[in-house]
This record gives structure tokens, sequence and C-alpha cells, in this order.
């Protein structure tokens, strides 16, 4: 009985305290929390290791900016490769690729340096228009889109960092 | 570790083991407890409903995407009400599919017809790359100086630095070298917004905000190299900069955007700075002799609580007899005092009228329920980071403002640029309201204009469009009056539906007297127009109250560009008659409702309805009655801003350069061939 007593302590304290710092869940909920696709945020920020480390919105923030950019980048690819398969649809796909190519020259650049600047509007721009020009590229099919799942993962997620950044003014 | 995680399997014989009971009975509850402790740790938790944040004011330029994907739900509307715009090109067309974005277009490809035709002819902007807030606007040795937050670099917001650019007249403007870079440890991450001082002996201050190595927000002063040159082309950081960092308790990226100083009866420069506390937007006041050493004075100007942070804060005295400006440091009877800051929360910037008191440091709002922050702004549309000066020469208050774009990115990278300033106004007091602004463009704005034709009392019977010839429709300035009779404004029915521009159904929505105005760049087919028109909606009491709007659902068939309404209630006394004032320069469509009371930027981005297919109409899409208008249009001419000409003697002389306004071999044509080409070439598109 005392034993128990005893020791129910320490397994609270072990099982509570590293894993809760392990995912560092109160940040990430919480800020998840105030966005529009809950899920999508979570499980966007769990798959990359920062999160764990992630002190505050702005860090959080800056791990979605680089999230826009690696899907924006993986979807380039995916459209190099819709090309050869699809050649009838090369204008849309065509137009998509530019749109795609904005966000990583334009948007991201813009939101990164709005957030490591200190003048975080900018990035709430930045993160609005990376969700319009997936939106864009998603309206070019006029329905007969092939990669409508991926658009709209882009989109998201820019909406997402949008409504994060939104947090910090 | 102990083993009270554990569950309880049967053993395979079926039995259970029996420890002895109140053992048991602790180690199950401990145990489950612990479980219940990793299980809520450890789980996901799904579905919470997450709180939307996503602000659905169509007033925000940046919720572009929003627009388009979370459809603005309108307050249920009398379906009577929703006709369809009386118009041979949109019938068949619903309104509904214009809310969102391209429902019916497919994503769309933009030309560099289409993009070129956006430059504007007379209002300023660098000639390539990013454009914020104007900086340190001046009057100083027969010069105008405007300074703007620039990125050299690129269309989009960045590596930012202090273009400058000169004037005689606040219309003519000469590009100069960029006046400051960020070349500082204390600016290195951006040289960014600050307002200039004059002294009463000539010389002049300049304090702006630097973003350091570290990101923090301080104020550093600056000042010319060389007070006796004009131009003030050459500029000097102060060596012991910064002479301003955050007070304690205030975030490092809370504080910024210095104004304009004002003496004080003791003497002393009076500086004011916006930040915030939590969600209350404050502005800070420190007291200084020098410009380098300051008193931060106890508690705050004014402050507002849930507005948020306060950027580009102006504080200014304006007269309540007359219509001149006053000079910041004016004080005394007759004399009301403006507090102005730009919410950073909304990207709106809001003014309110109080009485500044200057021996306890307070500001306090006429009328505290439209205070900072809450009440009324400068512009409904596209109007931020404003600033105003005082300009000595015309004795007038001077208010400047950026205007963004709200396309989409990748259009500002492939033309090259992104954002302008607003048309330069004067500010005054309404003497006949007492409660608001009226804002006015320049007077040397109508030394653009060229040929005109005036219309007169023009009736628009209900649901009427009627085109106007007034010749090339991309530069005008349009001056324009209507009336509607007294007893269709009587028998109207009351309403107890509250109207508002953004909700609206836009110049579709027709109620019994209204909407009526002005279509602009719009084509001759109608397919794209902007209307900028008055709504007269009628209260529970029986009063009216008006509205002026600007409805860009329709201005362009591309779809990713900003389709909202813009607009505010705009007073009208007794005996006015409704008049507004239309500037259209390209991209930029300006309208002043009421001599000023309420006015509203837009940035339109037509795909046809440019250059030479380009039209103007009046319309009346009322029900219940008719309207008689008119108005005067003139062509507006081209302002030619240009780099300011590299002639040493020219420059040094700091003489106004001449140039011609047409057929000259000089290097100064650039734009006007441009323009020139492109609009024949668009014209052979169209014959």
């Amino acid at each position: 009985m005392k034993a128990i007593l005893f020791v129910f302590p320490f397994v609270l304290a072990v099982a509570y305290f590293p894993i809760s710092q392990c995912q560092n869940l109160p940040l990430i909920e919480q800020t998840c929390k105030q966005t529009p696709y809950y899920g999508l945020c979570v499980t966007s920020l769990k798959s990359d290791p920062r999160s764990k480390t992630a002190g505050d919105v702005q860090a959080i923030a800056l791990i979605m900016v680089d999230i826009i950019k690696a899907k924006a980048g993986g979807s380039l690819q995916h459209i190099e490769k819709l090309k050869q398969k699809y050649p009838a649809l090369r204008v849309p796909l065509s137009a998509c690729k530019d749109r795609f190519n904005a966000i990583i020259i334009g948007d991201v650049p813009q939101a990164v340096e709005a957030l490591t600047k200190g003048d975080p509007k900018f990035a709430v721009d930045a993160a609005n228009d990376a969700a319009l020009e997936a939106d864009s590229c998603e309206r070019g099919f006029s329905g007969k889109s092939p990669i409508t799942q991926m658009n709209k993962l882009n989109h998201d997620i820019s909406i997402i960092t949008a409504s994060v950044v939104k947090m910090m003014l | 570790m102990a083993d009270s995680n554990v569950s309880y399997n049967p053993l395979p014989d079926g039995e259970r083991p029996r420890p002895t009971r109140r053992r048991s009975i602790v180690l199950v509850l401990s145990g489950l407890l612990v479980v219940g402790f990793l299980v809520a740790l450890l789980s996901d938790n799904g579905s919470i409903a997450p709180t939307n944040v996503i602000d659905n004011d169509n007033n925000n330029v940046n919720d572009n995407a929003q627009n388009g994907l979370n459809d603005v739900s309108s307050s249920s509307k009398d379906p009577e009400r929703l006709r369809p715009f009386t118009s041979a090109s949109s019938a068949g067309v619903s309104e509904k599919s214009n809310r969102r974005f391209g429902a019916r277009t497919a994503s769309y490809p933009w030309t560099n017809n289409m993009l070129s035709w956006q430059r504007t002819a007379f209002h300023f902007q660098p000639q390539k790359n990013w454009m914020n807030d104007p900086n340190g606007p001046v009057f100083y040795k027969g010069w105008y100086h405007l300074f703007y937050q620039y990125n050299p670099n690129g269309a989009i917001w960045g590596d930012i630095v202090w273009g400058h650019a000169v004037s005689k007249d606040l219309i003519h403007w000469y590009h100069l070298p960029l006046a400051m870079v960020a070349d500082q440890w204390y600016d290195i991450m951006g040289v960014w917004t600050g307002s200039a001082t004059i002294l009463p002996d000539g010389k002049l201050m300049m304090l702006y905000t630097g973003s350091t190595n570290e990101s923090v927000q301080v104020q550093n002063l600056a000042y010319p190299a060389d007070p006796s040159d004009p131009l003030l082309i050459k500029w000097v950081k102060y060596p012991g900069n910064p002479v301003l960092v955050p007070p304690p308790g205030i975030g490092a990226k809370d504080f910024r955007d210095p104004t304009t100083a004002w003496l004080t009866s003791e003497g002393k420069w009076r500086i004011a700075i916006g930040s915030r506390i939590n969600r209350t937007g404050i502005t800070f006041v420190y007291d200084t002799k020098d410009f380098i050493n300051y008193e931060l004075l106890r508690g705050v100007l004014h402050g507002v609580p849930n507005t948020g942070m306060w950027e580009c804060v102006d504080f200014y005295p304006v007269s309540t007899t007359g219509e001149h400006g006053l000079d910041t440091s004016h004080n005394g009877p007759g004399v009301k005092h403006v507090v102005k800051a730009s919410m950073d929360d909304d990207r709106h910037d809001y003014y309110a009228i109080g009485t500044y008191h200057e021996k306890n440091v307070t500001w306090v709002p006429d009328n505290p329920e439209i205070d900072v922050g809450i009440g009324i702004r400068y512009d409904y549309g596209l109007f931020y980071a404003s600033k105003t000066f005082y300009d000595q020469n015309k004795k007038r208050r001077v208010l400047w403002g950026w205007i963004g774009e709200s396309d989409s990115e990748i259009a500002d990278v492939k033309k090259g640029w992104a954002s302008l300033q607003g048309i330069p106004r004067t500010v005054a007091l309404d003497t006949k309201t007492g409660s608001n602004l009226l804002q006015w463009p320049v007077e040397e704005v109508d030394s653009l204009r060229l040929t005109s034709k005036e219309f007169k009392k023009i009736e628009l019977k209900p649901g009427s469009v009627m085109p106007l010839d007034v010749g090339s429709a991309t530069q005008l300035d349009i001056v324009a009056e209507f009336e509607l009779d007294k007893a269709a404004l009587e028998k109207t029915a009351e309403s107890n539906v509250e109207f508002s521009c953004s909700s609206s159904e836009g110049s579709a929505e027709r109620g019994a007297l209204g909407p009526f105005g002005l279509l602009v760049l719009a084509d001759d087919s109608l397919s794209e127009q902007t209307p900028v028109y008055f709504y007269i909606a009628k209260g529970k009491d029986g009063s009216l109250k008006t509205y002026f709007c600007t409805d860009q659902s329709r201005s362009s068939e591309a779809n990713d560009v900003n389709k909202s309404k813009y607009g505010s209630f705009v007073p009208v006394l007794e005996g006015e008659k409704f008049s507004m004032r239309v500037l259209v320069d390209h991209s930029i469509v300006e309208g002043f409702a009421q001599g000023g009371r309420t006015t509203i930027t837009s940035r339109v981005y037509p795909t046809k309805a440019i250059y030479g297919a380009a039209r103007v109409f009046l319309f009346n899409n009322a029900t219940g009655a008719s309207v008689t208008s008119s108005l005067k249009a003139w062509q507006m001419n081209s302002a030619f801003i240009r780099p300011y000409p590299d002639d040493d003697d020219e420059r040094h002389s700091g003489t106004e350069p001449t140039y011609e306004v047409r057929g000259s071999k000089t290097k100064y044509l650039g734009n006007l061939l441009t323009s020139s080409l492109l609009f024949l070439n668009a014209r052979n598109n169209f014959l």
C-alpha cells in the first residue's frame, strides 16, 4: 500500500513530463485550434521534427512556411510528370507551373523575411497569396483537374499559415 | 517501471488472478489513473471544432483567397431585390456567381498588354519593384519631397530601403537615388517608416524606425548631409543611433513609426510612437530638446482596447473655423487634434477627432464610440500606412497613403512592380458636421485636366444605363451630381435591414432609392465594369441614410483579383445634392463623396476594358426613383514621372528640369512612347 503511494507520483512524473515535452503538444494544439484546418495543421507540424522544439507561434509559423515551400516544390515536380502524361492539359499545367513558381520565388521569401525581420503582416499577405495561386491553378482546368487534391492541400496549408501568422499581429 | 498500467488479460484457463481485495482496488485505481493520463496525453484530440479566425471582412485586401473560398453568406434579403442588373450584356449572369472567384471562367492568363496597361499615368510610383509606406513627406527649399518604403530587388516586400522623389507641385515627380539603405547594425534588417520635422531655424530632422541585426525595432535619427542642397540627395545617420529603444515591458517588435515632432509650450519637441500592450493599441509620447536624448512621458497619449498594434501613428491639429491647414506645432483656441493610426490587424487607417491636453499629455476623443481603430476610416478601400505633413508653402495639410495591389503576386512579379501612392489629398475638418474630416485631391491635380465634356440634367429612369461619350476613358477626372425627386424619397417604404456596401450584392442589388452612379473602366458590353455609386436606404424612423460604394465584383473577368465591394455611410446634409468626384488612372479608381466626407480607393485590373476599349456610363439601378445627373469629365494628362536628369549642372542648380509634352527628342519620352505604341497596338486589336 505504502509502496504504491510512494511510487504513484513518480510514475505520473515519468509518464507525464517527458512525453508532453517530446511532442510540444500544448503549443501545437493551442495554435492549430485557432486555424480552420485543425487536423491538417497538427499532422503537418508533427511531421516536422522542428515542431518538437518550437518555442512560440513565430517558430510554428516559420515551420509552416517551410511546409508551403516543400509542398509547392513537390507540386512542381508532379506537374512536370503530368505534362508528359496528359499532353492535352499542357496549357493549364504550364499556368500551374507559373503559379507554384511564384509561391516559391515570391510568397515564401516574403513570408520568411517578414517573420524574421519583424513585420508579420507581410507574411499573412504572402500566405494568403499562396492559397490564391493554388486555387487559381485548380480553376485553370475548368473542372477537369488531375491535381485537385494536391491543389487543395497547398491551399489549405497556406490558409493555416496565414491564420497562424495572424495570431502574431 | 511499475506495472500499474498493465491491462487485465484472462489467464489461458479463464481464471482471474486473485490478490487481496484492498490491494487490488488501489492497484486498479492507480493503474486506471495513470492510463487515463497517458491516453489524454497521447491521443489526438481529433475533431474539436476549430475557431475560424479567418476574417471574412471583405475589405481586407489580402483576403483574396478567402473571398473565393469562404463564401460570405449574405443576410436574408427580399428576393425581389435580387433582380439582375438591367443591361443587355449581363442578362442571364447571376450576381452570385460573380461574387465568388471566377466560377464561370478558367484561370486567367495575363498578357503583357493587359499588365502594362495597369501602370498609372499621374499617380506616384517608382519605375519598377515594390513600394509601401510613404515616408518623411516634407516641403523643403522649394521642393516637395516624398520618401517611401522600397524594395530595390523585386516586386514583393523585402530588403526595405528608402526611395526618394521630388516635385514642385506634388504631381510631377522626379526620381532621385535611394536616400537611405540598410547599412548599419541598427537598420540592417530594414530601414522602415519615419517622419520629418523642420525646426524654426530651417534644420531638417528625420526620425525613422530601424530593424536591428536582432530584429529589434529602434528609432534612429538622420539628417541631410548638405542642408543647402534643395534636392536633399545625400543623408547622414546620426553616429550615436539608435536614439530610442523599446521601453521596458514593450515587445521588441511593437515599437515603430515615429511621428513628426511638435513644439510644446515649454519649448521641447514632442513625438508619438505607436505600440501595444496585449491587445490594446497605444501611442507613447516622448519629449526631446535635441532629437537625441528623449524622455518617455508617463502613461500614453491614448489607447483603445482590442485594436491591436498601432502602426504609422499620426497626430496633428485642425482648425475648427477655417479650411486652411495648421502647422503641426500649432495649438490654441479654434483647434482640435486628430489622432490617426494604422491597424496592423485589419489593415485599415482610422482617425478620430478630439482634444489635446498638453500639460497632462493626454488626448480625449470627442466621441469615444468612434474612437481610433473603431470609428471612421480615412478611406473605405485600399489605403494604408498613411501620413500627413504640413505644407508651409500653401498653408495646407496634405495626406499621403500607400495603395497596395489587390491582384495576385504572380501578376506583380510578371509586370515587375507593385503598389502606388494615392493621389495626395488636403485634409481639413468638415466644419458643417464637425465630426469628420474632409479629404480632397490637391488642387494641382486640376492642372492635369485637358479637354472636357459636360452633361447637364440627364434623366435616368429606374433600371437605366447611359453611355457617356468622353473620349478615352482610362485617365479621367469626373465630377458628378445627382438628384432624386422629393416625392420618391418620401414615399419609399421604410426598411429595417441595415445596409452595408461590403455585404450587399453590389451595384446589382436594387433598392428603391439606389444604387445609382457611374460605371468606370467598363467595356461596351459591360462584361467588365467598376460601379462607383450611391445607395440610399430608408431607416426604421423614416430617416434617409446614404452609402457610397465601389463594386469590384465585375471589374475584371480574371478570377485572381479581389472582387469585394468597398464603401461606407456618407453624411448628406439638408439641401445637399449627392455629389462625387472620381479619378480614374488605369488600375486605380478613387472616389470622393460629398466633398470628401467619405472616400474609396480601389485597384482594378480589367482584361478587356483597357486602352481604347474603356468606357464610362451613368446608371440608375434603383427601382423606385428616377435620378437626374449633371457631370463634367476631363481627360487627364500624364504627369510624366521620371528620373531627375543626370546632368550635373541641372542637378546642382536645383531648378526644375525642363520637359516637353509632345514630340520631344529628349529621353523623357519613355512612358509616353510606350503607352502610345501600346494604345495603337490595342486599337489594332479592336479594329
